[in-house]
């Protein structure tokens, strides 16, 4: 990055690039950092994967999912995918550079059913960054929520449809100390 | 951050910073701005949603489901214990994708099979019955192109490979479970 930055400023100097690309491009440089190179490697077996693109959440009443995931983990319905029947409400990453989102919708009779899975996903863990068990505690009992399981760090909740929904920090819910914690 | 650029740009041209200085505070500022987004946001709400930690997957035979996600996604398997093992999005000591905060681990798959005995009186207390399903998950791949993917797809033995929308194609796992694989170009702004 500094070199780049380094490289960018003598363009400036030497009159190759006028002020205002140069302000684009730093900001535009500081917005794609993260995304490393990661996206450009591709594995000779199976995928690469990036990570959780999103989860599709079936309920009676998409309006209640959404409500609740947005108002008590900060979720954010996208502008312009709100439909009456379902909405995409995005976390993490921009969209397009890794964010994942649930797909809240209303259930409808599939035109064409699939026969039944012999897996289910029973719940759901989201990581929470700066964990602060007490604020954590409070947060949860002003917006009315019991704790419905778990341990400092790692807790349980239902959400309007009775579906399990736990967040935890990393210390207790690092993937590579699985079997020395529970889950 | 463009107003940030150009006031530090001015301060440079007029003398006031020096040239490392210059270069020195952009490269601060441009790695530090994802960081400070995410805390800001932390700060707002404790409850805040970075990622998906996890997701309990429980099957008849974890250990087939668990070989099935890594062979598709080239995923790790760690922590394998009697019943269950946890398949890992991405590498230790790698980041996740585009996230910079160092307390947030890859997104993981904990596949279990669950226990033929019933449970022990005094045990944990049942949960009601949800009525919220997640009916399929789709996992976001690099450089995926639709017709490559589906073609090494058939190719690994993967049944029910079908297109889902412009940008992914659906399949069913080991366990006929409906998985969806894309690439970045279908997010939240894209789908549906």
């Amino acid at each position: 990055m500094e070199k780049f930055i380094a490289n960018l400023v003598k363009n400036f100097e030497s009159g190759q690039i006028d002020r205002r690309e140069f302000c684009q491009t730093v900001a535009l440089a500081a917005t794609v950092y993260a995304a490393g190179d990661a996206a450009n490697a591709q594995t000779r077996t199976g995928f690469k994967v990036l990570g959780i693109n999103h989860i599709s959440y079936t309920c009676p009443d998409y309006t209640k999912a959404r409500d609740f995931y947005t108002s008590v983990f900060g979720l954010e319905s996208t502008p312009g995918k709100d439909n009456g029947k379902r909405a995409n409400l995005m976390f993490g990453p921009e969209p397009g550079k890794g964010g994942s989102f649930i797909v809240a919708r209303t259930a409808a009779t599939p035109a064409n059913p699939r026969p039944p899975s012999q897996a289910v996903i029973d719940h759901i863990c989201f990581t929470m960054s700066n964990w602060d068990e007490q604020k954590v505690r409070a947060a949860l009992k002003a917006k009315g929520l019991e704790i419905s399981g778990g341990r400092d760090g790692s807790l349980h909740v239902l959400d309007p449809f009775n579906y399990d929904v736990q967040f935890a920090n990393l210390v207790e819910e690092d993937p590579f100390k699985h079997g020395l914690t529970a889950n | 951050m463009e107003g940030f650029v150009a006031q530090k740009l001015n301060d440079f041209e007029t003398g006031k910073i020096s040239r490392r200085k210059l270069i020195e505070t952009l490269t601060f500022a441009a790695t530090a701005t994802s960081a400070a987004g995410s805390a800001q946001a932390q700060a707002e709400n404790p409850l805040k949603a970075q990622l998906i930690n996890h997701l309990s997957y429980t099957c008849p035979d974890f250990k087939k489901a668990a070989d099935w996600y890594s062979m598709v996604l080239n995923a790790d398997q760690v922590g394998e214990t009697k019943r269950d093992v946890v398949v890992v999005l991405g590498k230790k000591g790698e980041q996740p994708y585009n996230v910079t905060a160092k307390d947030v681990p890859h997104s993981h798959l904990v596949i279990r099979t669950p226990s033929a005995e019933p449970p022990a009186r005094g045990g944990p207390r049942a949960r009601p019955q949800s009525q919220a399903v997640i009916d399929h998950v789709g996992y976001t791949v690099a450089n995926f192109n639709r017709a490559e993917a589906k073609a090494q797809l058939t190719a690994m033995g993967v049944k029910n490979v079908r297109d889902g929308g412009l940008y992914s194609l659906h399949m069913d796992d080991a366990m006929g479970y409906d998985v969806q694989l894309s690439g970045l170009d279908n997010n939240a702004l894209t789908d549906g």
